[in-house]
């Protein structure tokens, strides 16, 4: 149950971010808003795993984690992709303690309980004289993650058995997903494995900043403006288009300024180009024609970023991809895990200087990167104080100055430029919708809400 | 057997107080005079690291590093400390780089030499009560020149596989 105050603080914000366009401080750096959000966001949203290029032969495995439960996602020896808890049946011991690798089995290494990749308990160590062969082992397998789908190459998870399907969840956002998910006819690889690293913010900071948020690269990240890496039009970002879905996801989407002679497609290598024009719609290349920047967040904690940029100060600007998990491991402090992905029918030449470009700018030591876990700290650490936790956020950027662009020709809601914060409302306001609807466990479809605040609070208050 | 590949006393003290100067540079903040240290063709590499089963050959993950600069790369970062907006460090870290166990060792070249040493980074910034410390083996190459040595290769495998600090803005 929620405790009381913390149901009014939500429900007074569900209200204002309606009515007034501000979001509570007080959600950021709470241990208890922090408990119940383990409970309710993610207890009952797909969250991303692992990409299928990860795990592209039989036994190949990597471990992820839902919240704070850990998870072996690995492809069984009959090539099907599973999601297992890793934690032995018999005293929850883990039984894979490596953070990838390949293996027919897992075994226990306290008292030797062996599982195969599809979960199934198949070794007890003295089953005869312990367990007098009464122990029937089908029982006992490796728990499941209770839902596990996977969309255009990415895995997801989702702890609550009667959650809407994720092509449900992904909704409109799917769209959107495509120009960046399934442009390539092999699709796409990670290479290596994905940088982690922990930062003393909380995970929504990072979701907040990719969703939308335009509007702090000319400050944030000043000094690349100023070295040429970035735009240096200050209004960059008015030719953009700011799209939010259901289910709390959105994005924005640049293109150069009128007068920069930015390739098309994100510079995309010619074949890849090729290929795009070929499996995306009309509509799809559309949208992606004049694209220089893509940023955006799939609710809860992935968030994409492809973007066009140059790898040091002297060179030509080549894009990347990077998917950005906001682990959450507490109120204070999450673990980012960062992946860079390419094209596998990529050119040698691109994939190189696209995985320059990446690192150096947006990997753990990115030039551009640094700047921002500088700001979500320091916000986290603010946040996280008795009266600045009274404070109401200001998330009325464009209020007044533009409605929905009906000539765009993608789904959603989508505003004619990128200076807005649509779509950082519309992830606080699904996430405090999440946050006082309490969990009704097994009925129903799952499907917690994709109205509006009001309808949340009728609900919240019947 | 050739004399340059002989490592001195004398060899070993330069290559000492040459990384000693270069921890005092790093830890005041004089980037553009710890560049003038590194040689135009620099490869200065973090590698990632995973964890992995004993049998494994290495925790080293191929294709995806932490950092991967060049000298351009490296003078990027340093005009970028330069400019009045590079929150990430400013205000500054305080930071404290202790270099031990150096072992010096002739290199690929007759001007060349390889140079292993342990690394721990320390790290704090503002007035928070808490720091960062980042443990690593660094594998150099230095490069003799007429005015002393230049850094010509180095890796940083860090201890850790997740790092515990919010980016990597220093020089390791």
């Amino acid at each position: 149950m929620l405790r009381d105050e913390l149901r009014q603080i939500l429900e007074k914000g569900l209200r204002d971010v309606e009515a007034d366009w501000t979001v509570p401080a007080g959600i950021i750096n709470d241990p208890e808003m922090h408990d119940a959000e383990r409970e309710r966001v993610f207890g009952r949203s797909w969250v991303f795993l692992a990409h299928d290029s990860e795990i592209p032969e039989r036994g190949d495995y990597v471990v992820r984690y839902i919240s704070e439960d850990q998870f072996i996602v690995c492809r069984d020896e009959d090539g099907e992709i599973r999601g297992h808890l890793n934690s032995c049946r018999h005293r929850g011991m883990q039984v894979c303690r490596a953070e990838m690798g390949n293996a027919s089995h897992f075994r226990c290494p306290y008292h030797g309980w062996t599982y195969n990749n599809k979960g199934s308990l198949v070794g007890v160590p003295a089953g005869r004289e312990a367990y007098g062969n009464k122990l029937d082992k089908s029982l006992w397998q490796l728990k499941p993650v209770p839902k596990l789908d996977t969309y255009k190459g990415l895995i997801f998870g989702c702890l609550d058995p009667e959650a809407q399907s994720l092509e449900d969840y992904l909704g409109d956002m799917k769209f959107y997903l495509d120009i960046v998910l399934d442009r390539s006819d092999a699709g796409l690889e990670v290479i290596g494995a994905p940088q982690r690293w922990v930062v003393d913010a909380n995970w929504k900071l990072g979701a907040d900043n990719f969703i939308g948020d335009a509007y702090h690269t000319m400050m944030t990240h000043r000094s690349m403006v100023e070295l040429g890496l970035a735009p240096p039009d200050p209004k960059f970002a008015l030719y953009g288009e700011h799209v939010h879905t259901e289910n709390g996801h959105g994005l924005g989407i640049i293109g150069p300024p009128p007068g920069i002679p930015l390739p098309e497609f994100l510079g995309m290598p010619e074949n890849i180009v090729e290929q795009l024009q070929r499996r995306l719609s009309p509509e799809q290349v559309e949208v992606f024609r004049p694209v220089a920047f893509i940023h955006g967040t799939v609710f809860p904690n992935l968030s994409i970023g492809n973007f066009l940029m140059s790898k040091d100060h002297v060179s030509p600007p080549t894009s990347f991809l990077t998917l950005r998990l906001w682990h959450p491991l507490g109120p204070d402090k999450m673990e980012i895990m960062s992946f860079f992905l390419v094209e596998k029918e990529a050119p040698d030449w691109y994939k190189e200087e696209s995985y320059q470009a990446y690192v150096r700018t947006f990997g753990i030591s990115g030039a551009f990167e640094q700047d921002d876990a500088e700001n979500w700290r320091s916000i986290t650490r603010v946040l996280g104080a008795q009266y600045a936790k009274t404070m109401e956020l200001n998330y009325q950027m464009g209020r007044g100055l533009y409605e929905p662009d009906p000539d765009w020709p993608g789904p959603g809601k989508a505003f004619p430029m990128d200076y807005a914060e649509a779509n950082q409302r519309n992830f606080m306001e699904y996430w405090m919708q999440l946050m006082v609807t309490d969990p009704v466990p097994h009925t129903g479809n799952g499907k917690v809400s994709d109205g509006t605040a009001a309808e949340a609070l009728a609900r919240a208050e019947a | 057997m050739t004399t340059a590949t002989e490592i001195t006393d004398t060899t070993v003290r330069e290559v000492t107080e040459w990384l000693f100067t270069e921890a005092e540079l790093l830890d005041g903040g004089k980037y553009r005079e710890w560049l003038d240290l590194v040689a135009e063709d620099l490869s200065y590499v973090v590698p990632l690291r995973v964890t992995r089963e004993r049998e494994a050959e290495t925790d080293i993950v191929e294709g995806m590093t932490l950092m991967d600069d060049d000298w351009d790369s490296m003078e990027m970062r340093v005009l970028r400390l330069e400019t009045e907006y590079a929150w990430a460090e400013d205000p500054p870290s305080r930071s404290r780089h202790f270099v031990t166990n150096i072992r010096v060792a002739a290199g690929g070249s007759a001007d060349e030499l390889t140079v292993k040493s342990n690394l721990l980074l320390y790290r704090t910034r503002g007035d928070v009560a808490t720091f960062d410390i980042l443990s690593g083996e660094r594998h150099d190459v230095l490069r003799r020149v007429a005015s002393g040595y230049r850094l010509a290769k180095r890796v940083v495998v860090l201890d850790q596989t997740t790092v515990m600090t919010h980016n990597l803005a220093l020089i390791m």
